[in-house]
């Protein structure tokens, strides 16, 4: 009798576990049959009143369906486990290709961005950055450079003057007889700012730019050695294997002075359009500190020695993002600074 | 200036390389070929000459021999000499320097029997080439000497030269000439003139008078090389506001022994070309004359100088090449006599970029530094710009670049004081006339400009600001926000505040003082002084109406001001961890009615005071007022958190500090805390 019913309540089990769709019809086919009041353990139960022999071989039988049973609901219990996970992934699709939704942030000026890259280059090479006054007095901006009061030297730079008898700095060389005077060499400096220059606008002059001035002195150094250190600062800048090239120049605050030529970045040199065919951009001045700018900082010449140069850095940022129009800068134009 | 590839070929028996291969050695060499242009058979060659060139190479000449010394060719000056006649040059004419100081030397020489006609063709063509018009022979002559020795040089009509005598001194006040083209200009003192025993016959160094010109009728010339000071020459060009091809030139100084030179090679020219007589010697005011400059040339410092080592006999050919001599060489050392015409050479160092620039600095090799390896000091300045630039990125605002300058106007929509602003002596345009004092003004322009084209418009500048007074120019940080964007603002300048390590904020509503009452471009009851402890580092607030109005604005903005200087000084980099507390927090809720004009903070510091130091944190997450509060009231609410650091709170003492502070609250009659949450 018991047989009959261990038989019959394993295909009926067996079925059931078979048709379960979900966990939960699984764990009730687990409670109806294997729980402390489930048909098994009932079965179980009963075979308390059998003889023994009898007893012992039911029970092992019933035993073993107890475990088989358990295993089957283990194993479907899995499958319906993982399917469920899968259906429920299938729910919570998502479209990926739809944009995704944007933090609003603001923008940095294209001046700003650039003028960062050109102070880290130089910082790691050892240059501090430093600073200067934009408005200035005549010494400072004229005299101590070493540009005589009453010469058309002075024409080479475009004025403006204020009502006081000072000056916007025409460039950010006074810095360097600043610096001087309460710093003694070796020194290694750049100074970027502002400065102005008397002179209708167009697409390549403004009325106020930017300028990074530098300027390296110690016991020996050469032009040799300015030529290393600005041909690795423009080869880092752009990022290309640029040359530099020096030729005659004349500023009066340097001795020799050079103008600094760089492979031109579109053609490396080809020759095109950018270049007008010759393959190199004028890039900047530059030269050996003239002795008399040494004198009026309050150096001895016949101890010290060392370059200075002086780039525009709308020149640089107009060449890396390809900017045709230096006026684009000042004009606060939305449409502009949010591509940087 | 533009220089002729014919002419400067002239001087040289070796054919010159092409135009184009010319300019390039001579931009290598020199100074930058900017471009060259065919005329005719010649070709047009404009080369970018510096001042301190000027005075030698403002010729032909001087170009030649620059051309001769990079090249390697031989070049030969013309010399011809004219043939003189037995009549001497001091009889026909008397000249008196007055004024010394003004001229260095003055030479006359004078040539009878001219025959006044066109020049011949290859005078012409060269002149116009060089960008000058032909008029006659002798005009032409003195022209073309100009061009190829750089002497200024002048022809007279002796018979109209008033007693044949020539006076240079100052002009007196209210004198006028006429000069050659027709113009009348009133001279005064200043102004250094040629005259004769009446009146002046030719502004001195600029141009001559039309009085004494040479005319088709004109048989007997006195012609003038002079050399004047240049210095003079510049201010009296600058009072007149004149430039000439000869005050150019004087400007820049001209080398002494020239004057005879070319006056010389004129007289040939004239007695070849125009049939005049040259009459003997020469009146020659010549009291100083050219001191010999000679230079000592270490050898050593040009390698050191240069970074590259060029051999003393390289050295010393370049040096006779561009027409040096070397007086004396002893081991590594040389002594140089300079020449006469390079007024630029004073010192070694001028000598070694001729030597640098003639071997080439193409042949300057790259070599890093031997040197120190100090790192760069930090700029704090820059760190803390760079630093509040990126915080306000990425709280949504863009970064924009102004001019320095405002307009008068702006300043006074503005309500600046104008006697305060520094003004330029010289502006572009009445838009530009003043320094800013403020980079609201024109942040403001670019918010119009950006409205015809963006509905929400958030800008900030870093900028210089000028001021008369003891701070003339200091940083500000300036942010313009389109709309009734006071709280979101102020969220913003919460969290740059917060991220610069500024603690001790806090908000003070503003109070216009006496003299900004009458125009301020503050809203009086929307701005905030913005504090830390009891100094003001900057405003926050919307902007008057009148200003939105007079600008025409499109919507409200706010506004704010950093004073940068007094920010960055108050900056932190560094940050105090403080342990976080085990102990769990709760929160409680509270609401209280309040009349409008009662401030948050009040409420929040009774608040704080009450609950003592178990509060860890009050948020006020909502400001109410509208229809349903009762009229002139407002409803805050709070979230209060509580949270102890050596315990877990129980809700019985939390209730209690609740309701501590509820009744703190009521005790003011006119607050009401309005529902009691838990």
């Amino acid at each position: 009798m018991v047989k009959i019913t261990l038989k019959s309540l394993k295909k009926r089990a067996e079925n059931e576990i078979k048709i379960s769709k979900t966990i939960k019809d699984l764990n009730n086919v687990y409670k109806k049959y294997l729980d402390k009041q489930g048909e098994l353990s009932q079965v179980l139960r009963s075979l308390k009143k059998m003889p023994k022999a009898k007893r012992i071989k039911l029970g092992k039988e019933a035993n073993k369906l107890k475990t088989y049973l358990r295993d089957i609901i283990d194993k479907k219990s899995k499958k319906l486990r993982q399917k469920a996970v899968k259906q429920s992934y299938e729910k919570e699709w998502i479209d990926v290709t739809a944009p995704g939704k944007k933090p609003v942030s603001g923008h940095l000026h294209p001046l700003t961005k650039v003028k960062r890259e050109v102070e880290d280059i130089f910082q790691l090479m050892g240059f501090s950055i430093v600073e200067g006054p934009e408005i200035e007095t005549p010494w400072y901006n004229f005299d101590a450079l070493n540009i005589p009061k009453d010469h058309p030297a002075r024409d080479l730079w475009d004025t403006f003057y204020l009502k006081n008898g000072m000056l916007l700095r025409t460039h950010t060389s006074p810095v360097q007889v600043r610096y001087m005077e309460k710093n003694n060499p070796p020194l290694r400096i750049i100074v970027p700012g502002r400065i102005y220059r008397h002179e209708a606008t167009d697409a390549n002059h403004e009325f106020n730019f930017y300028h990074l001035e530098g300027l390296m002195i110690d016991k020996d150094i050469s032009a040799a050695n300015f030529r290393a250190i600005i041909q690795e600062f423009y080869r880092q800048f752009f990022k290309k294997p640029v040359k530099i090239r020096m030729r005659p120049s004349y500023f009066p605050f340097v001795e020799p002075g050079f103008e600094i030529d760089m492979t031109c970045t579109v053609c490396l040199g080809g020759g095109c359009p950018t270049c007008g065919k010759s393959g190199w951009q004028e890039m900047m001045g530059a030269g050996m500190v003239h002795p008399n700018v040494l004198k009026n900082s309050g150096l001895n010449p016949k101890n010290w020695q060392g370059f200075a140069f002086g780039m525009g850095i709308e020149r640089l940022v107009m060449m890396k993002y390809k900017i045709n129009d230096i006026r684009l800068f000042y004009k606060g134009d939305l449409r502009f600074l949010k591509q940087f | 200036m533009i220089f002729s590839y014919n002419w400067l070929q002239s001087f040289f028996k070796k054919k010159f390389p092409k135009p184009e291969k010319l300019a390039e050695i001579l931009s290598m060499h020199f100074f930058e070929v900017e471009e060259i242009e065919k005329n005719g058979n010649d070709w047009e060659i404009d080369i970018d000459v510096l001042p301190n060139r000027g005075a030698d190479c403002f010729s032909h000449l001087g170009i030649a021999r620059e051309i001769s010394a990079i090249l390697g060719y031989k070049f030969e000056i013309p010399d011809k000499k004219p043939e003189e006649t037995k009549d001497k040059t001091k009889d026909f004419i008397k000249v008196e320097v007055r004024s010394k100081k003004d001229c260095n030397r003055y030479t006359a020489k004078v040539i009878t029997d001219v025959k006044v006609g066109p020049s011949p063709d290859w005078i012409k063509e060269k002149l116009k080439v060089s960008g000058l018009k032909p008029i006659n022979n002798i005009v032409d002559i003195t022209n073309y000497i100009m061009l190829e020795t750089g002497q200024p040089l002048h022809a007279f009509d002796l018979d109209k030269i008033s007693d044949r005598k020539i006076i240079i001194k100052q002009a007196e006040k209210g004198d006028i000439i006429t000069t050659l083209d027709d113009e009348r200009y009133g001279l005064d003192k200043n102004i250094l003139v040629i005259a004769d025993s009446k009146r002046p016959i030719a502004i001195a160094g600029i141009k001559g008078g039309k009085k004494a010109g040479i005319d088709k009728k004109t048989r007997d010339i006195v012609l003038e090389s002079a050399n004047f000071n240049a210095k003079t020459i510049r201010e009296s060009s600058k009072a007149i506001d004149l430039k000439t091809d000869a005050s150019w030139r004087f400007e820049h100084g001209i080398d002494l022994n020239l004057t005879e030179t070319a006056i010389k090679r004129a007289s040939y020219l004239i007695q070849e070309l125009a049939k005049g007589k040259v009459c003997q010697g020469l009146v020659d005011f010549y009291p100083k004359k050219h001191a010999v400059k000679k230079i000592k040339l270490d050898l050593d410092y040009v390698q050191n100088l240069l970074g590259i080592k060029i051999s003393a006999s390289k050295i010393k050919s370049i040096l006779k090449d561009l027409g040096f001599d070397v007086l004396k060489s002893i081991t590594s050392q040389f002594l140089v006599k300079v020449p006469t015409f390079r007024l630029d050479i004073l010192i070694q160092e001028d000598l070694i970029e001729e030597i640098g620039r003639i071997y080439g600095y193409e042949n300057i090799p790259l070599a890093f530094p031997n040197t120190a390896l100090i790192p760069a000091k930090r700029n704090l300045n820059i760190f803390w710009e760079n630093k509040v630039k990126d915080i306000l990125k990425e709280s949504g605002l863009t970064e924009a670049y102004n001019y320095s300058f405002v307009s008068k106007k702006q300043g006074e929509i503005f309500g600046y004081n104008i006697s305060n602003m520094i003004e330029l002596e010289n502006p572009l345009s009445a838009e530009y006339q003043y320094l800013r004092p403020s980079l609201i003004p024109n942040l403001l322009k670019i918010l119009k400009e950006n409205q015809k084209f963006f509905k929400d418009i958030k800008i900030f500048e870093l900028g210089t600001i000028f001021n008369k007074g003891k701070v003339v120019e200091k940083r500000m940080l300036t942010g313009v926000v389109s709309g009734d964007a006071f709280y979101e603002t102020k969220g913003v300048i919460d969290l740059l505040l917060n991220k610069l390590g500024l603690s001790d904020i806090w908000y003070d509503e503003y109070k216009a003082t006496p003299e900004e009452s009458k125009i301020s471009i503050w809203h009086p009851k929307r701005c905030a002084e913005i504090k830390v402890r009891q100094s003001e580092i900057g405003f926050l607030g919307e902007i008057s109406p009148s200003i939105i109005e007079q600008l025409k604005l499109k919507s409200k903005v706010v506004i704010f001001d950093f004073d940068f200087e007094k920010l960055q000084r108050l900056c932190s980099e560094e940050t105090e961890f403080s342990p976080i507390s085990v102990y769990p927090s709760a929160i409680r809720d509270i609401a209280v009615l309040v009349p409008r004009g009662v401030l948050v903070e009040s409420v929040l510091n009774k608040i704080h005071a009450i609950g003592g130091v178990l509060i860890k944190d009050i948020d006020l997450f909502d400001i109410y007022e509208g229809e349903e509060m009762p009229e002139g009231k407002k409803n805050l609410a709070f979230h209060i958190i509580y949270q102890a650091k050596d315990r877990t709170l129980s809700s019985k003492e939390i209730d209690e500090i609740q309701n501590k502070i509820i009744k703190g609250l009521d005790k003011n009659l006119e607050w009401e805390v309005r529902k009691k949450q838990k």
